[in-house]
């Protein structure tokens, strides 16, 4: 991949060329799209849980987190497809399609998460060192839409109503996910279920080092690590497996 | 030295009896137990070498393997069995323009366009005029591609592909693109190319192109090597073969 990383980048910028220069507000509207979302939530239930400690902050940046995931997941779905004569009339290593569609929103959730830190500091009115870790996990959380967007995008060839499919899962991975409620109201009995949601894990963790202060523990750290490490092995094998076909099947 | 060595290569195609495209179809077809499908074989057995420097015609009917083919050296297929090697720099052009996007500048496409075919930021600086020169279209360098005409867009990609600079070319037909002025730009272009010691591999209809570029040709029939050798003797048996299926 890394000889290839001119066209991986060339890919990449065309793709951020084409979502954002025929909009009006352009990139704006993807940052302002979670916080107005965030906002409604917020409206709607700080009777319940306003009396949570940092509610609104933790609403925020469980909203960005659940929004990259399902950003980069959905429009990974049509990296392959959408590409036919890339796939059909070039050979080129074909995860570099899937890699140039999910950095333009890693780029994206980047400067998003860029814009929380001030937000965070206005609502909280103190910022935790600990924020500055906030990258490392941006980048386990990359590799984990990565090792999805594989499996997604090689599949949508052969199954074309995955689109449909997966934006059900999508929903439902958002309702069982910490965003608009705290973690506290999830009984402990199905508590060790609950947390085999890998965006819980992440929101979790994004919390604590954006918002809480604190340190992420070694086994939160291995667990979302071997989530990312999973979708990735995983998605690799899928997408080997089936690219061999995808020329004949587009 | 080969450039090309094709090993005993065969292409199965399946043809479902119906076409499952979504979850849903294939859950019923997993209930109802509808798998059949019938199988074409697209090529059988093929073997060939090209050496350095040397132009290869295929030439063969509509269905004839051809395309699958050159896809397959071209590396967008994989073969059911059997192997190919290239030696050096290998480019395909199956099609022209490919990952060409409407919305940005010709001068952008240009940069995706060379780093599909592999090459450096570094390369395309340095060749970056001459292409717009060689495809007369120095004015328009700033314009969106989706205010060319067809005819604009394809001198750009071909100029852009002329310049990429490969040792191996696999081309499909694509070559015939822009008004007679540009088509002799073009040969005189491949010309070179062949002066320059470039292995060309050309799949075409367009006999008499074929016998101008190529010494030798491969003529194919159902998925196999009918005849190969001097371009002439093998065009003569195509002409041959298709008048008897005509009579």
């Amino acid at each position: 991949m890394w000889q290839h990383r001119e066209l991986i980048w060339n890919l990449t910028v065309a793709d951020l060329k084409n979502r954002y220069q025929n909009t009006a507000l352009g990139f704006l509207w993807s940052l302002l799209s979670p916080l107005l979302q965030a906002l409604v939530l917020y409206l709607v239930f700080r009777h319940l849980w306003g009396q949570t400690e940092n509610f609104a902050v933790n609403l925020l940046v469980g909203m960005m987190t659940y929004q990259f995931f399902s950003a980069g997941t959905s429009s990974s779905l049509g990296a392959i497809y959408g590409k036919s004569s890339l796939v059909t009339r070039v050979y080129i290593p074909r995860q570099i399609l899937v890699l140039s569609n999910v950095l333009p929103t890693l780029i994206n959730y980047l400067i998003a998460f860029v814009v929380l830190v001030p937000l965070i500091f206005v609502l909280v009115r103190h910022l935790p060192v600990t924020v500055l870790l906030f990258p490392l996990i941006h980048l386990i959380f990359f590799f984990f839409i990565y090792g999805a967007g594989l499996f997604l995008s090689s599949l949508f060839v052969y199954l074309r109503d995955l689109n449909q499919i997966w934006q059900v899962v999508t929903r439902v991975l958002f309702f069982c996910s910490p965003v608009m409620y705290p973690l506290s109201i999830i009984p402990a009995s199905i508590m060790p279920y609950y947390r085999l949601n890998p965006i819980t894990e992440f929101i979790v963790i994004y919390r604590d080092v954006m918002v809480a202060g604190n340190l992420p523990s070694l086994h939160s750290i291995v667990v979302v690590g071997g989530f990312a490490v999973a979708a990735y092995v995983v998605g690799s094998l899928v997408f080997n497996k089936l690219q061999r076909r995808f020329a004949e099947e587009m | 030295m080969s450039a090309i060595t094709v090993d005993n290569i065969s292409k199965k195609f399946r043809i479902p009896h119906e076409k499952k495209t979504t979850v849903l179809q294939n859950i019923v077809g997993l209930v109802k137990r509808q798998f059949s499908y019938e199988e074409f074989w697209a090529l059988k057995d093929i073997s060939f070498e090209v050496n350095k420097g040397e132009a290869l015609g295929i030439i063969g009917r509509n269905g004839s393997g051809k395309s699958t083919l050159l896809k397959i050296m071209a590396r967008v297929l994989y073969p059911d069995s059997g192997s190919v090697t290239m030696n050096g720099k290998v480019a395909s052009f199956l099609q022209l323009g490919v990952g060409f996007q409407q919305e940005l500048t010709a001068r952008e496409n240009i940069y995706i366009y060379s780093s599909i075919l592999g090459l450096k930021r570094r390369q395309v600086n340095s060749i970056y005029d001459e292409i717009f020169d060689f495809a007369e279209l120095k004015k328009f360098e700033h314009m969106k591609l989706k205010n060319f005409s067809s005819g604009m867009s394809m001198r750009l990609a071909l100029s852009t592909a002329i310049h990429a600079n490969p040792d191996t070319m696999l081309i499909d037909e694509v070559f015939a693109v822009g008004d007679e002025a540009f088509k002799k730009k073009c040969a005189d272009k491949m010309d070179q190319f062949k002066a320059e010691g470039k292995t060309i591999v050309f799949v075409s209809h367009a006999l008499n192109t074929v016998k101008e570029l190529c010494q030798r040709t491969m003529l194919l029939n159902e998925g196999q090597i009918v005849t190969m050798g001097d371009t002439e003797k093998v065009i003569d048996h195509y002409l041959a073969m298709l008048q008897i299926r005509n009579t």
